[in-house]
């Protein structure tokens, strides 16, 4: 294997679950679905080995910057436009490779126990594949066709898996809501890649691209305009402000599609759209900037709502989007300080966060599948001697999302907060609206913390208490599902220190990615951002001291009111806000108010017109139907009928011609 | 002295009478040959005139009409054979079903009659009978 190009063994890692994903829906057919786990399993281990060595591959080679791309087969030409089906490995897919097939494999593992002896076992495994396919092309793709393939093959996976209960109303309608609003995103997205191809003189590769976009400078603000477009799709599929309501609906699929959703598949490509494409944001600070916010709006919005809910699942899904907020927030730093920095901060947490937030949502299935399918953190509590290994993962998952120092979660989430600190102090023309990113940061970090120590102490921690639905016989999962469980924690507390704060190792790989290496440069041209020249992450004492500070003070905190575990008090005083936050800020409520009951109208309304034209149309056409009425009876069959009615009609002709002749 | 109007009043005189009779007469074969006796009302009058302007062109048209009648004759023949095959009826008011939709059918209240007893013609057998061993039918 170690003789493998690193684009050959992309292309592997890529064919590995597409062929997985087919033989698992041929064993459905074949009626051997209960063994349709085992090729999904395989490929996606082997897939992530193939990964892990293709890494391995590209961090021997030398030079400033490292890629690999296959041989391209043209897929359509047209004009000076040529797209081909291409793909390219740099340090920045090859993490996201192994990230997705790493964290994908376990995922698969436990589900291959949590979904056991349900109907749709080979749907299930085959869409999972199919998933991970999807999510494959689009991190490999070297260009914007190939990656908008894998986006919407994404997508659609995404809506049949949060779908997979489609008898259950609920999930039809969050699996339907999922598609709509990230497809609302696309839709942009879609625009920004046309106008892209146009600014980019119709190169397709996107360093190609990226070249030609930044020598030749465009005037007319099209480059930020097409930015922001791509931004939209970005904010669709990563469930920012304002769609991100789609992400906590999403719940209603089997608990590891969540896992998979929000730790490798889906909500990353946003990220990793914008990490991509950081050469063409860096030309573009007003995004920049907006990025930001919305990142940073986005994270205390979400910490917000995670703090009051009572579905240990919700919980988790609103710091999904609380985090990706953390990711954007970092994102939108790049230009005021060395875009390598701020794409390594945000693909870091994005790296670490796959593995916490995997193992928080593996471990809220296994809670889930010992209480009879319970996950209303109301109707149980006191799990920790019923279940002591979910118990300690999950208090490895949540200390690493709370960013206690030392835990993974800690290492990334410090780089995040020390980048936006950087941009706040670089003098640049927005650095004020920085600090305010930056403050919002500190205070979502301590939410964070508060909301899922809250959630692990109201599962595991006061009397122990047992939902009717478990039948009494909670107990621990088995073993193929507390071990994926295990090395996700081991992951979860340690991945972070060993990749990056000693060895910086991880930056240093994912800062040869051609692209970022190319954002560099630009942003060191006059003109470009003004930043301070260090491209390394360094630790900054005093960054990671305030941050622990305020993860600790939110653990505390949350210790203190729901030490006892439950049943839940809420705070005096804060009942307001609870309530407010229990209601999701009644976003849902204004949405519908504000876009779906309008569009609703508009629908009725036109629909109206359409009648009113409809009847018009009608009653035109019903002319000559009467008229044929009226003289159908003509035709009776009758031949001397119609040997008559000749004859009359000569009788007429004769008489019109004799009398013309006479006259 | 026969002069053109004699031959145009015998003309229409028979294209007369073949109309009428087409119009009230019900057996098929009658009502084709008064359709017959019309065509010849008009040959007669093509004939006439060719005569009286002395030159061929009548006589052309009428051996072109001779020819189309013969044809006409044949095709219409069978499809009466293969008509009365099915009704046993030679009655034109028996086929309505070319009729419009949602039409109901004329109803006759003074049919033709039907043969429905009797066969098609069949040949007297000529010769001796073959002779055939008696057997028992097996069923």
């Amino acid at each position: 294997m170690s003789d493998l190009d690193p684009a050959e063994s992309a292309l592997i890692a890529l064919g590995l679950p597409l062929i997985a994903s087919i033989v698992a829906a041929l064993l459905g057919t074949a009626k051997l679905g209960k063994y349709a786990h085992w090729p999904v399993i395989v490929a996606f281990a082997a897939a992530a080995a193939v990964a892990a060595g293709a890494m391995l591959k590209l961090s021997g080679m030398t030079g400033e910057s490292i890629s690999a791309s296959s041989a391209s087969l043209t897929w359509f030409q047209a004009g000076s436009l040529s797209v081909t089906y291409s793909i390219a490995l740099d340090p920045l897919s090859a993490i996201m490779l192994l990230t997705v097939t790493f964290v994908g494999t376990f995922i698969a593992i436990f589900s291959a126990s949590y979904m056991h002896g349900d109907e749709g076992f080979a749907r299930y495994f085959s869409i999972m594949a199919l998933f991970v396919f999807a999510m494959l092309l689009l991190v490999t793709a070297d260009n914007f066709l190939v990656l908008v393939a894998g986006w919407e093959g994404v997508g659609l996976c995404s809506y049949l898996l949060v779908g997979y209960y489609h008898a259950k109303p609920a999930a039809a309608a969050a699996a339907r809501k999922a598609f709509l609003v990230t497809r609302l995103g696309d839709v942009g997205m879609i625009l920004g890649i046309f106008l892209l191809w146009q600014l980019g003189g119709y190169r397709t590769d996107f360093n190609g691209m990226f070249e030609h976009i930044a020598t030749h400078p465009d005037t007319h603000g099209q480059l930020t305009l097409a930015c922001l477009l791509l931004f939209c799709g970005a904010v669709g599929k990563s469930a920012q402000m304002p769609l991100y309501v789609w992400l906590p609906d999403a719940m209603e699929g089997p608990t590891p599609v969540s896992a998979l959703i929000h730790a490798a598949t889906m909500v990353t490509a946003g990220v990793y759209l914008l990490a991509r494409c950081a050469p063409l944001f860096v030309l573009a600070p007003d995004v920049q900037l907006i990025v930001s916010v919305i990142g940073g709006s986005t994270a205390f919005l979400a910490a917000f709502l995670a703090m009051a809910q009572n579905d240990l699942k919700r919980v988790l899904a609103y710091s999904t989007v609380s985090q990706l907020g953390f990711m954007f927030m970092a994102l939108g730093t790049g230009g005021l300080i060395a875009p390598s920095l701020a794409v390594t901060a945000a693909v870091f947490h994005l790296f670490t966060h796959a593995f916490f937030k995997a193992l928080l949502f593996l471990g809220s299935g296994s809670v889930m599948h010992a209480m009879g399918n319970v996950i209303d953190m109301r109707k149980f509590g006191g799990l920790r001697k019923v279940m002591p290994t979910t118990h300690l993962t999950f208090l490895a998952g949540s200390a690493a999302l709370a960013g206690v120092p030392l835990l993974s979660g800690f290492w990334s989430k410090d780089q995040i907060l020390d980048s936006i600190l950087e941009a706040a102090a670089s003098g640049g023309t927005y650095a004020g609206g920085y600090l305010i990113v930056l403050m919002v940061a500190m205070g979502t970090a301590g939410l964070t913390a508060f909301y899922t120590f809250r959630a692990y102490f109201l599962t595991f921690w006061g009397t122990e208490r047992v939902p009717e639905e478990a039948h009494g016989h909670a107990h621990e999962s088995p073993a193929m599902m507390t071990i994926p469980l295990i090395v996700l924690a081991v992951g979860a507390v340690a991945i972070g220190f060993a990749v990056e704060p000693l060895t910086h190792a991880f930056s240093d790989f994912l800062g040869r990615t051609p692209a970022l290496v190319m954002a560099n440069e630009i942003a060191k041209a006059p003109g470009g951002g003004h930043f301070d020249a260090h491209e390394h992450p360094h630790f900054n004492w005093a960054v990671a001291g305030i941050s622990s500070a305020v993860a600790l003070l939110g653990v505390f905190l949350a210790f203190r009111v729901y030490g006892n575990g439950g049943p839940e008090q809420v705070p005096d005083g804060l009942h307001g806000v609870y309530t407010l936050s229990r209601n999701k800020l009644y976003v849902d409520e204004i949405y519908y108010a504000a876009i779906v009951k309008p569009a609703e109208l508009l629908a009725t309304a036109g629909r109206q017109i359409d009648q009113f034209f409809a009847v018009l149309v009608r009653l035109v056409g019903s002319v000559p139907e009467f008229i044929g009425a009226a003289v159908r009876p003509m035709q009776n069959g009758l031949v001397q009928f119609y040997g008559l009615g000749m004859v009359l009609g000569l009788g007429v002709v004769l008489a019109v011609v004799i009398l013309r002749s006479t006259r | 002295m026969i002069s053109l109007p004699h031959f145009l009043i015998v003309g229409a005189v028979l294209f007369g009478l073949g109309l009428v009779g087409f119009l009230t007469r019900r057996n098929l074969i009658t009502m084709f040959l008064c359709a017959e006796m019309m065509l010849q009302g008009v040959v007669l009058n093509f004939l006439a005139f060719g005569k009286y302007h002395g030159h061929l062109g009548g006589q052309i048209a009428a051996l072109f009409i001779i020819t189309v009648a013969a044809c006409e004759a044949g095709l219409a023949l069978a499809m009466f054979l293969a008509i009365y095959r099915r009704t046993k009826s030679l009655d034109s008011g028996v086929w309505q079903e070319l009729r419009e939709d949602r039409i109901p059918a004329t109803v006759d209240t003074d049919p033709l009659p039907t043969f429905l007893e009797d066969p098609d013609p069949v040949l007297t057998p000529a010769g001796a009978r073959p002779i055939r061993a008696e057997e028992e039918v097996r069923v």
